[in-house]
């Protein structure tokens, strides 16, 4: 028997190895062993105060920062019985879109585009192909700017706190990203229809794919949990009924399963289980990419992140229409805390995110509970990888490997934030 | 020839890296001057044997963090640490109080196969000497561009040391003590922009005590604002749990 692995995968958030153990010509096991060190977020909140909660459990992921920190305050307030005004969850939902285009942007280009033009990185592309960095950067920085126009910075916005904003954006400031926004729209479209123009591997997952649904928008501030196979829906305060969390021996972040099997969670799941609920021109640009059909190729995950794109622009125009129509305030609110338990999650870029927390009558968390994207995804990637190997032993081991590599790329996976 | 750059990152979020790629308008300037032979997060490739400076974020959590650590001192001339993770210990440090193996039962269940070499986190310059210091949560891309200028042409570190109140008052900021916020800006050492500050939140600390910070005036401020003074340690042990019995 013999042992092939991709030490430390490049392009991802954190550190993890592909390992393929063969039998000769046989594929006895893939798996991706997680070696990124455990974080224990979820013992470190313990003994915190209510308001300090999301300002650390947001630091488990610099990408998708915002969600974390959104999501966090959500449970929050579900614990304590707060409701907070439509102002706050709109100004929510653009911070949260601002991580959308800053992720989906440099996954795309910076992580995921090199496997489809044969490079090692971005970076050649400069000298080559300066006109689709120059995109990707445009793309990105928009993202940036919007969670810095709410949040005050690009990474961990400061702004967002239980109850409300400590300040937002101005009216000229909004109308100004506003036209920024519709200038946009154009590269996001380039950008599916550069990806629709890579070919992709033809394979199906058997897993499920779950996200976050509700009837009148595409879900990602809320909603209940959804599942394309099973076709369960469910409260998101049920989560822990849905989702089945596992230790396994060979990573340090836990595997997950619904109804016994693993399941992916991402931008394919949302779109599957959402395409009707796209922005027009979004779902134009899906259709044309031949996404809005239930689509069970992970690799597919790549051109829905360019679809939802599109969206993002589309949504965040309208999103910044209704706050300079609606009024009201985004201070916060009186916060009572009280003894109970509070569960929430939003979908981060790389799919649905929960966190559920206990609290004493002083507002002192008893106990913490996160469930990352990547948690999710890493069993469903392993069964993937699994699948897939016996059709690519013929191939010459670099190129074995880098099939691997690209299919792990596809899930964009956070290993970092999976070993919280 | 320009210095050899390699990026090495131990236990954080990467929210420090991102930072760094997140000068979109300047990334490429700034990439210019250096020769980055190593970015595990934006391109394919093994760490090379040899090179100038080593770029570091994360606080040290694992063994092979600290033999890693170790070889990048032998290989290196300048060492920076960047974020608060790599330069206090940071926020992974609230894992290195109390009982380890308490915490692994908390997140993995009783038994569970997981062990790897896990330590109390800890800063990398417990482990090997830091040339440059670029500290917050997250660094600000700008300050990192400043002190790896100062690193690659042998100029000192230069760390900002007083505390940030000064630049809250230049700013003209309304103080958040007196609205009962635990803010931290009197102890906490300057640099960032009075970010968090300017836009209603307290202080939180993340880049560290000031040198000059007195911690015993600051309690009487918090006294005199109605504020009780435990909430100031309350409030420092986000950021600066590691070492905390020293002080």
């Amino acid at each position: 028997m013999s042992t092939i692995t991709v030490e430390h995968v490049a392009r991802i958030e954190g550190h993890g190895t592909i390992t393929v153990e063969l039998d000769g010509d046989r594929v006895r096991d893939v798996r991706m062993d997680i070696i990124e060190a455990s974080r224990f977020f979820e013992s470190m909140v313990v003994g915190r105060r209510y308001d300090e909660v999301s300002l650390i459990t947001s630091r488990i992921c610099g990408i998708c920062s915002p969600n974390h920190a959104v999501t966090a305050l959500k449970a929050v307030e579900a614990a304590f019985g707060i409701d907070v005004s439509p102002r706050t969850v709109a100004l929510r939902k653009l911070l949260i879109y601002g991580s959308y285009l800053q992720n989906h942007a440099t996954h795309l280009y910076v992580f995921a585009a090199p496997d489809f033009v044969g490079l090692p990185s971005v970076f050649p592309l400069a000298a080559t192909n300066p006109d689709i960095v120059e995109r990707a950067l445009l793309i990105k920085k928009t993202g940036n700017e919007l969670t810095t126009l709410v949040g005050g910075r690009p990474v961990h916005p400061v702004t967002a706190v239980v109850g409300g904003f400590t300040a937002e954006p101005s009216v000229a400031d909004l109308k100004s990203f506003r036209a920024r926004l519709v200038s946009l729209i154009g590269d996001t479209v380039a950008t599916a229809e550069l990806f629709n123009s890579f070919a992709v591997p033809d394979f199906a997952t058997e897993g499920d794919m779950l996200a976050l649904v509700d009837d009148a928008e595409y879900a990602f501030y809320d909603g209940q949990i959804g599942a394309l196979t099973s076709g369960a829906r469910r409260p998101i305060a049920d989560y822990r009924a849905v989702i089945t969390e596992s230790v396994v021996s060979h990573s340090n972040a836990k595997h997950s399963s619904h109804n016994g099997r693993p399941f992916m969670v991402g931008s394919l799941p949302r779109l599957n289980l959402s395409a009707q609920l796209l922005m027009p021109r979004a779902k134009a640009v899906a259709a044309e990419l031949g996404l809005a059909a239930g689509s069970r190729n992970p690799f597919l995950n790549n051109p829905a992140q360019a679809v939802e794109l599109v969206d993002a622009c589309e949504r965040c125009i309208t999103i910044i229409d209704e706050l300079l129509a609606m009024g009201g305030s985004s201070r916060p609110v009186t916060v009572l805390p009280r003894e109970g338990s509070g569960a929430s999650a939003t979908e981060a870029p790389r799919g649905t995110l929960y966190h559920g927390y206990s609290f004493d009558a002083n507002g002192i968390v008893t106990a913490g509970d996160v469930i990352t994207p990547t948690a999710q995804n890493l069993g469903n990637l392993d069964a993937d990888m699994r699948a897939i190997a016996p059709s690519l032993v013929g191939l010459p081991k670099d190129e074995f490997l880098f099939m691997m590599e690209k299919l792990v790329r596809a899930y964009d996976p956070c290993l970092s934030c999976s070993v919280h | 020839m320009a210095p050899r750059v390699v990026f090495v990152g131990l236990a954080s979020d990467f929210g420090c890296q991102v930072q760094i790629t997140n000068m979109e308008d300047h990334l490429l300037d700034v990439l210019g001057t250096i020769d980055l032979v190593y970015w595990q997060l934006a391109s394919s490739g093994h760490m090379p044997d040899a090179y100038d400076v080593a770029v570091i974020e994360g606080a040290v959590t694992t063994d092979e963090h600290e033999a890693l650590l170790k070889r990048v001192r032998e290989t290196a001339a300048v060492v920076v640490a960047i974020g608060a993770c790599a330069v206090l210990g940071g926020i992974p440090a609230l894992a290195g109080t109390g009982d380890l193996e308490q915490r692994f039962a908390t997140v993995y269940g009783a038994g569970a196969p997981v062990a790897r070499g896990r330590r109390a986190p800890a800063p990398v310059e417990s482990v090997i000497s830091v040339d440059y210091h670029v500290p917050g949560c997250p660094i600000d891309p700008a300050e990192f561009v400043r002190v790896l200028n100062r690193a690659v042409r042998g100029l000192a570190d230069r760390p900002a040391e007083d505390p940030l109140c000064a630049l809250c008052k230049t700013n003209e900021n309304l103080c958040l003590l007196d609205s009962g916020q635990p803010c931290l800006g009197l102890i906490t050492r300057t640099g960032c922009g009075a970010i968090c500050v300017s836009r209603g939140r307290a202080c939180t600390g993340c880049r560290g005590l000031s040198p000059v910070a007195n911690l015993a005036a600051a309690r009487v401020v918090f006294a005199d604002k109605g504020l009780d003074p435990a909430r100031i340690d309350q409030a420092l042990s986000i950021y600066n749990s590691y070492g905390e019995a020293a002080r």
